[in-house]
């Protein structure tokens, strides 16, 4: 098979899932095939990323759709946490209860908008077109938001409306910063027939007029740093992870809020090339502001879900921040956002379980989970130690590797707000989980065999993360330091 | 003509402040309409190198959808919803319309600080773009109706339109197609959105969204 129809398969199969959802089957069906076209993406995405990260760019339908090594690394950890999630879903929506029914309506629904927005996401990696790639960001934002209010009570009708909102006004905003883009190369006397390619605007001779470019730049910061929830965009962010149902959270925090910061960097090689080191002084900033502004709210949170929502401000404020600091920093936000996907997702998932079990997400009554529940207590404890960066798991490694950057680059203050914002993190974090996990229990909760498909949830995630931490495979390395280098400064 | 062009940049800033000064949510829906049209036509008069088809078939495309589609969606969700004003805007009517005048002269100044590198876009509907982008943001932030949010949402909408039109000559026609459906699809998407919250809530206005914080 030709390289170019790998990319056309990854686009095509969720959308036939998600037409498939569309016919008359049942709920545990639905579920199976939203696990299926997953399983197939990831063996799809892993083939494209094999290609990829070794050698050339693959591209399809003459250029529309390119895959280089950036965009072949996140469509893997995309299509990882799809899987993860659905298997997951498979666990979470396999136990409904009166109040919460997974019909066959509510299935049909989920499945349709959960695979279109895999399928949206998977747009926005493999566009060239700037353009093209805004239009699969509006998208995903329209379709997920009604896996927001899935269960359509009040309060997550509230928080689906903020979503919809606020984040459509902040990708119409990123939609002023790409005309802004257009109009810079155009302005320079350039031909405009391919003003919007990424791979055209990322060449290092294209010059483009500086004004114009530093508006496209700011605007498209804002506006797509709405999604990513980057402070003090994220207004939206806690209200929406704490109403979805937690497989939903799981996605939206495990590769969402990333899809965006993707579409932020493909803006960089060019704004760099115009403006100098404009581009990483905002990447620095808002990096370090989103990790400030979330370790405050992280010590008086009392909702497990929103604890982890401002979580993620935190750790996209981490990845933010490293593609501000050279190439270093760059190769710590990639593996960063391999480990961050992956805990995240694992602790919504297990925050998301024990939440069904106990029905709540107070963190008080949530105390004594470990006791409760063993598998999903623990998958709890090991996520929420990776994230806030104990030691041996991957997301320490990336943490010690992007101080090093800030260290290289000699930026002592940043190295010394960030180390203190991942203190307070640390601290504050560790005192909720151990009550969480360790604390008397609050209430009595029925003991329960877990399910199969529960511990390949929990089981292959954490193997995974302390692996990662404890030994990075050459190739895993080489592969990183190639995506890397698609976005990364020069030294 | 930069006759009709100078009607279309009067007509549409006072469709602006027609908003800005309007509880009643129907007349708000028909200046939007007006305004959605008006703003349609603009390419077909800014295009230097003569109109060609595709130009055509984006205003007409654009026409349709702002002047007869949006509209009677969002008169069908009025009546559904059944609310007929915006009873008590975060800011009031007579404060808005100064927000209006200030906002204008803004808008001046900036248009005039981006012409000299937007030199062949013409400074009139540059600094319209500007106008609406902020009219729209701040109709979001001022009013508690739901749908009067999203009657900003498209002043915000047309104001990108236009921007996109005079500044840049010549985008893909599969791009102009995305964008047009998204902004489709948010319109009908957000409606059900008002449908859902009207129903669960009795009323569409925001202010009783407030329970999430922190």
């Amino acid at each position: 098979m030709a390289p170019g129809y790998w990319i056309i398969a990854l686009l095509a199969v969720p959308i036939v899932g998600a037409l498939v959802c569309l016919v008359k089957l049942r709920p545990r069906q639905v579920l199976a095939v939203t696990v299926a076209v997953s399983a197939i993406g990831v063996a799809i995405a892993v083939r494209l990323g094999a290609m990829v990260l070794s050698g050339k760019p693959v591209t399809a339908v003459d250029g529309t759709f390119v895959v280089d090594a950036f965009s072949g690394f996140h469509l893997i950890v995309l299509a990882l946490v799809f899987l993860i999630c659905s298997l997951f879903a498979a666990v979470y929506f396999g136990d409904d209860d009166d109040a919460h029914p997974f019909s066959h309506g509510a299935a049909r629904r989920f499945g349709v908008l959960w695979l279109g927005s895999f399928a949206a996401m998977v747009l926005v990696l493999i566009s060239n077109n700037l353009g093209i790639m805004w239009v699969g960001m509006e998208a995903t934002t329209l379709l997920t938001a009604f896996l927001i209010s899935f269960y359509r009570d009040r309060l997550s009708l509230e928080a689906m409306w903020k979503y919809l909102l606020i984040c459509s006004v902040g990708i119409a905003f990123a939609f002023i910063g790409t005309i802004f883009t257009a109009a810079a190369v155009q302005g320079s006397g350039e031909g405009s027939a391919d003003a919007l390619l990424w791979t055209r605007l990322a060449a290092p001779g294209l010059h483009l007029n500086p004004t114009l470019m530093t508006f496209a730049f700011i605007f498209v910061l804002v506006g797509y740093g709405t999604k990513v929830g980057l402070a003090p965009l994220h207004s939206w962010l806690p209200d929406a992870h704490s109403q979805a149902p937690a497989p939903v959270s799981a996605m939206f925090s495990g590769f969402l809020l990333n899809t965006a910061l993707y579409c932020i960097m493909r803006f960089v090689p060019p704004a760099r090339n115009a403006l100098g080191g404009f581009a990483d002084g905002l990447l620095v900033f808002f990096g370090v502001l989103s990790i400030l502004v979330a370790a405050g709210f992280i010590v008086f949170q009392r909702d497990a879900k929103r604890f982890l929502a401002y979580s993620s401000v935190e750790h996209l404020g981490i990845i933010t921040l490293g593609y501000g600091l050279g190439p270093l920093g760059t190769f710590a936000a990639l593996f960063h956002t391999l480990g961050h996907s992956l805990s995240k997702t694992l602790a919504f998932c297990a925050v998301g379980r024990l939440g069904q079990r106990f029905g709540t997400h107070d963190m008080d009554t949530l105390s004594g989970a470990l006791r409760h529940d063993r598998l999903w207590g623990l998958a709890l404890v090991g996520s929420i130690l990776s994230l806030i960066g104990a030691a041996p798991f991957a997301i320490f490694m990336s943490e010690y590797q992007l101080l090093r950057a800030a260290a290289g680059a000699q930026r002592w203050v940043v190295l010394a707000v960030f180390l203190a914002a991942v203190s307070i993190v640390f601290v504050a974090a560790l005192r909720h989980l151990i009550d969480m996990a360790f604390g008397d229990p609050k209430i009595a909760v029925s003991q329960r065999r877990a399910r199969t498909a529960s511990y390949a949830v929990a089981v292959p995630s954490l193997a995974v993360l302390l692996f990662l931490g404890l030994w990075l495979p050459p190739w895993l390395i080489e592969a990183i330091e190639r995506a890397a280098a698609v976005v990364g400064a020069p030294v | 003509m930069p006759g009709l062009l100078a009607t279309i940049h009067v007509v549409g800033l006072l469709t602006c402040f027609a908003l800005l000064g309007t509880s009643r949510i129907g007349a708000c829906i028909r200046f939007l309409s007006l305004q959605g049209v008006l703003f349609s036509l603009v390419p077909l008069l800014t295009q230097d190198d003569g109109l060609t088809m595709r130009v055509f078939a984006l205003a007409a495309a654009n026409v349709a959808l702002k002047g007869m589609i949006f509209p009677a969606v969002l008169l069908h969700l009025r009546a559904r919803a059944g609310f007929q004003r915006e009873v008590e805007p975060y800011i009031g009517f007579v404060a808005s319309i100064l927000f209006g005048i200030a906002a204008l002269a803004v808008s001046l100044g900036l248009a005039r600080e981006l012409h000299p590198a937007l030199s062949h876009a013409p400074f009139a509907m540059l600094e319209a773009a500007i106008f609406l982008i902020s009219i729209g943001l701040f109709l979001i932030v001022s009013r508690r109706n739901a749908l009067i949010q999203v009657i900003g949402y498209l002043v915000i909408e047309n104001g990108i339109f236009v921007f996109g039109a005079i500044t840049v000559v010549e985008t893909p026609l599969l791009v102009e197609l995305g964008i047009l459906l998204d902004a489709f699809v948010a319109v009908f998407v957000m409606g059900i959105a008002i449908f859902h919250i009207s129903r669960e809530f009795g009323m569409a206005d925001s202010d009783r969204l407030n329970t999430l914080r922190g």
